[in-house]
């Protein structure tokens, strides 16, 4: 009887889950392969009566920069995880192995820079980035975009390095090997799912931002995926299947990379990151 | 990777070989793991640091027109006075405050679930997952269209299971709207906290159940003594983790609603923005920034200090 | 020898790299920014024009930069103050605009350009539009589209409620009347599925268009004449502002989610038939047309002045939209930006415009002159209107304060009581224009 009832709340509680996670994923591609006027029928039609995948696909990727957005989402995505996944290994294995003094503060400063909200720091920064001739290119963006994801890298990475035993890169020490191939040879390799998740991570971060390219890009040319759909919204018309076209597309990407990828995420997460 | 520790001379080659002289050991020790850890805080200083300080001092002086005269705690001063900031500050504590915990319910319900032994876990961790991979501008998108008084599906869906008799404004009813805001923030944002405490979760001895079971515990005794516990730690660092990003969150709320109506969804983050990038109040909006950032570091300072003590 | 024809080569190559940037270095690249290229039929007008231009100007090379209407002034005083930004860009409405960027000096002075040309340049805009874009004494932007906000409906619906689709309501009691009939169930299942009228509801830059007519259509202004106070305090602006929230407040005339509500979304609605009536004005009927080509719009849509409060004729009934075209300070190629400046507004561009936009100009050597304007059913309704238009005032504090105003009508939308909403921008508005007052001086008590 009570081994019914669990089973009953939890087989409940699932199902309820799966819908409330999935309505939104069904709503997206529905709209997306309506016509403009069956988007705004009241009420609305749950399938698409006639399916189309030039109204919404066809005219996103015409009509629109799309394209470029999207490649440019890329980009600076791809930067900015690469960029703060290897600078995080590296400081992650400075943190793991070495004893030094500041070190606890230093961890500290790593931590509570993941307090300063973005409204904060755009402003100032995008004036840095004139000086300095960036504002407005893929390297402003993507230092930008390190400033979301290279703590949380750094401090994952530290993580895995711990779990990685001392003995290991001591021993490649003693064969000869300098710190920095121990590094390169021993630990980088044995960290390697961490690093993949540590990428996953930072990538969805940075592709999931818009308040710093809606700052830090003046042209149409450097905006991205995020930026350009919330544009879409305040246009001249709001064209449903077009913008729900747009999401799917913009969804695609950090989906299939955590779809394929999802195992070192999570193997990752267990592997000792989040636990500090 | 090319990413090299940058050590200042090449022709030393590598640093801490064997047989290095004892007594310089410890300041080569400090020297080496300092430099692997510098170009991560050369980063941070250029990219955080710097706007940091500068935001900082503009929050006390028009700084870009006269520079550093003209100091002033006015901007303070005004902040403390303006009801549009302080039910703004307010509103933010609800929306962190309901999300978080909202993310955390479901997050360990969920969890627990995947846990436990169910038909095809494999499959419902992935389906799980997914709305984590939205940004939160498409989640904004998505809900804000799904709320459509009209053509939206869940206006819909409840006329036709008969729960409601005339469709709701979702997001044009002052009570309804931060609620319905929240709702689509918690569906994008449990399944991270879910991954965490499942991981948790995961680590947990299997012994100490059987322990449990032979003491005669129950399945709710069971999760009080045992579980919950064992999963504290995790539980921490999840919600602190969650309440930075939450108070953070601008993308989902700027396209679902831009602060409104009314004001009625206008975080800090929004007010900020729109005082800052809108009104071009550089000085206000820093100052509004820094209370912001203040409140983030006071709050999540413990958790700073305890884990980077540990670590 | 082999090696040798390599270098050769090699330094041929290396010549014609060298040579072929100074060969195009003659060409002047600028860049113009303008909202207009993200609706695809104003997209194409403007690509002919410019590419036109570029034959005339075989010297200079002109960028195109999208930019979103609602995220322009955002974008533009970025990156002028960050010292870069397109070389030309395109404003509206003014009111937004003109006076924060003016003051805050991200314009490139005109007048020097102005006064090279021929006497009489400006005479050809109207000279409302001219004093409106200058300030202290100098010109900063050449008027673009000028036109007043009109009402537009549905013929076809106004037919199946049994309302004479050729004759528009003249009085706002009178639309209330119609809306009420036009508000309605067509497919007969049961729920309202059809409005009297559509409403911006949102905090958007299409408000004020679209809240102003009523608000002057009472009789009211938003600011005293020396912009020292609110004005929204008199019996008129009261009765406006509680008109304007009654309509979905108590009478249900306007669909559901109305402080959700864009200007874009009520086109939508407009083009799907879900509301009758809207207010717009000349770019409206080509936005419908081209959401929903199947449709003969052009006997389904009319056009006419908004309507007054009964009983009265007040000499200013609505709001003009007015565009313009200006110059960022840091351009590097001011004169060459001038030539466009001046392409772009010149007689020929506004009537080419016209024909592909149905837009008036700020011309009134196009709007009041060119025939295809007087014999167009909409257009001309829309130029007429322009004597009885006023603009709402260019000083930088207005954003600030028109969200004031957007904010407390959405809290009388959202059926909070509208007097204490109303009382609360105007003391916030107060406070926006402390500024603007003696030390001392007071405004009047709410």
């Amino acid at each position: 009887m009570n081994r019914t009832l669990a089973r009953l709340i939890t087989y409940g509680f699932l199902a309820v889950m799966v819908v409330f996670n999935l309505v939104p994923f069904f709503w997206m591609l529905s709209t997306s392969l309506k016509t403009g006027p069956e988007a705004y029928a009241i009420p609305p039609t749950w399938w698409p009566l006639n399916p189309t995948l030039y109204e919404g696909y066809g005219k996103v990727l015409l009509w629109t920069n799309f394209p470029r957005y999207f490649l440019n989402s890329l980009v600076v995505s791809l930067g900015a995880a690469l960029l703060s996944t290897a600078v995080g290994a590296l400081a992650g294995y400075g943190f793991s192995r070495f004893f030094f003094r500041g070190r606890t503060f230093l961890i500290g400063v790593l931590l509570a820079s993941q307090m300063l909200p973005g409204v904060l720091l755009v402003g100032p920064y995008f004036k840095m980035l004139a000086r300095i001739g960036l504002y407005n290119s893929y390297l402003g963006l993507i230092a930008a975009f390190t400033t979301l994801t290279l703590p949380f890298s750094a401090w994952m990475l530290k993580g895995f390095v711990d779990t990685v035993p001392h003995e290991l890169d001591e021993a490649a020490l003693i064969d000869g090997c300098c710190r920095r191939q121990a590094f390169l040879r021993v630990v980088l390799p044995l960290i390697t799912p961490g690093m993949v998740a540590t990428l996953i991570f930072a990538f969805l971060l940075a592709w999931g931002d818009l308040l710093w390219v809606l700052c830090l890009t003046s042209t149409d040319s450097m905006a991205t995926v995020t930026l350009g759909l919330s544009r879409l919204v305040t246009q001249f018309r709001v064209l449903w299947p077009q913008l729900m076209a747009g999401s799917v597309i913009a969804v695609f990407p950090p989906m299939i990379l955590y779809l394929i990828l999802q195992k070192y995420l999570v193997q990752g997460l267990t592997g000792g990151a989040v636990k500090g | 990777m090319n990413a090299v520790p940058l050590t200042k001379s090449k022709g030393r080659g590598c640093l801490g070989r064997r047989g290095s002289p004892p007594s310089s050991l410890h300041r080569r020790h400090t020297r080496q793991g300092l430099a692997f850890i510098l170009p991560c805080f050369v980063l941070l200083g250029l990219v955080l640091g710097f706007p940091m300080v500068v935001a900082f001092v503009n929050s006390f002086t028009p700084l870009w027109s006269r520079g550093l005269s003209g100091f002033t705690i006015d901007y303070y001063r005004r902040l403390l006075q303006d009801p549009i900031f302080l039910n703004s500050l307010v509103r933010t504590v609800y929306f962190v405050g309901a999300t978080v915990a909202l993310h955390l319910v479901l997050g360990l319900g969920m969890a627990l679930v995947l846990n436990s032994a169910i038909r095809a876990r494999r499959l419902f961790r992935i389906v799980a997952l997914l709305p984590w991979t939205v940004p939160d501008v498409v989640a904004g998108l998505v809900w804000g269209w799904m709320y459509d008084p009209l053509s939206g599906i869940l206006n819909d869906a409840l006329l036709r299971l008969g729960v409601i008799a005339s469709p709701i404004e979702w997001l044009a009813t002052p009570s309804l709207v931060m609620p319905s805001v929240i709702l689509a923030d918690v569906w994008r944002g449990y399944p991270f906290v879910m991954l965490v405490l499942l991981a948790g979760l995961q680590a947990i001895p299997k012994e100490e159940y059987e322990a449990a079971k032979v003491d005669g515990a129950n399945a709710f005794q069971e999760f009080f003594h045992v579980t919950l516990p064992h999963l504290g730690r995790m539980i921490a660092i999840a919600t602190i983790l969650d309440v930075i990003w939450q108070a953070r969150r601008f993308g989902l709320i700027w396209v679902m609603t831009e602060g409104g109506p009314a004001r009625s969804t206008e975080i800090l983050s929004v007010l900020a923005y729109r005082q800052y990038f809108k009104f071009f109040n550089f000085e206000y909006a820093s100052a509004m920034a820094v209370v912001l950032a203040l409140i983030l570091v006071v709050v999540g300072l413990p958790y700073v200090r305890a884990v980077a003590r540990r670590a | 020898m082999k090696s040798r024809w390599c270098r050769v080569v090699g330094i041929v190559a290396l010549m014609c790299a060298l040579v072929a940037p100074a060969a195009t270095a003659q060409r002047v690249k600028i860049v113009l920014s303008n909202w207009h290229l993200v609706e695809p039929h104003w997209e194409k007008s403007i690509k002919e024009a410019v590419a036109e231009f570029m034959v005339r100007y075989p010297n200079i090379e002109v960028v195109l930069d999208y930019v979103s209407y609602a995220e322009k002034e955002t974008k533009y005083m970025t990156a002028i103050e960050a010292g870069v930004g397109p070389d030309v860009m395109h404003l509206g409405p003014a009111e937004i605009s003109f006076g924060l960027f003016a003051t805050r000096g991200y314009f490139r002075d005109l007048t020097p350009f102005i006064q090279a040309e021929a006497a009489g340049f400006l005479d050809a805009w109207y000279p409302g539009v001219v004093d409106a874009l200058s300030h202290e004494g100098k010109v900063y932007g050449l008027g673009n589209n000028y036109q007043a906000m009109v009402l537009m409906w549905n013929k076809r619906l106004f037919a199946e409620a049994g309302l004479d689709p050729e004759r528009p309501p003249q009085t706002w009691e009178e639309l209330l009347d119609y809306a009420k009939k036009l508000t309605r169930d067509r497919d007969g299942d049961g729920r309202i599925d059809t409005w009297g009228l559509g409403m911006v509801g949102r905090v958007d830059p299409g408000f004020q268009l679209r809240f102003t007519p009523i608000l002057f259509g009472f009789g009211a202004t938003y600011l005293s004449a020396d912009y020292r106070c609110a004005a929204i305090n008199t019996a008129a602006a009261k009765e406006a502002v509680k008109f304007f929230v009654d309509l979905f407040v108590t009478h249900g005339v306007v669909p559901p989610g109305v402080t959700d509500m864009t200007p874009g979304k009520v086109r939508e609605q407009f083009a799907a038939e879900k509301i009758a009536m809207k207010i717009t004005s000349a770019w409206g009927p080509p936005i419908v047309k081209s959401i929903r080509p199947d449709v003969d719009w052009d006997n389904i849509i009319g056009i006419a002045p908004v309507p007054v409060k009964a009983g009265t004729n007040p000499e200013i009934r609505t709001t003009a939209f007015l565009s313009y075209y200006a110059m960022n300070r840091n351009t590097k190629n001011p004169k060459e930006s001038w030539e466009l400046l001046k392409f772009l507004t010149s007689k020929e561009a506004q009537e080419k415009w016209f024909r592909d936009a149905r837009v008036l100009s700020a011309r009134r050597d196009v709007s009041q002159q060119y025939q295809l304007i007087l014999d167009d059913p909409y257009a001309k309704v829309i130029g007429a209107e322009l004597s009885r238009a006023a603009m709402v005032p260019m000083i930088p504090e207005w954003p600030q304060i028109i969200e004031a105003i957007n904010v407390a009508v959405q809290k009388g939308l959202l059926g909070q009581p509208v007097d204490p909403a109303w009382r609360d921008a105007y003391l916030q508005i107060n406070d926006i224009l402390a500024g603007r007052r003696r030390a001392g001086e007071r405004c009047p008590a709410y």
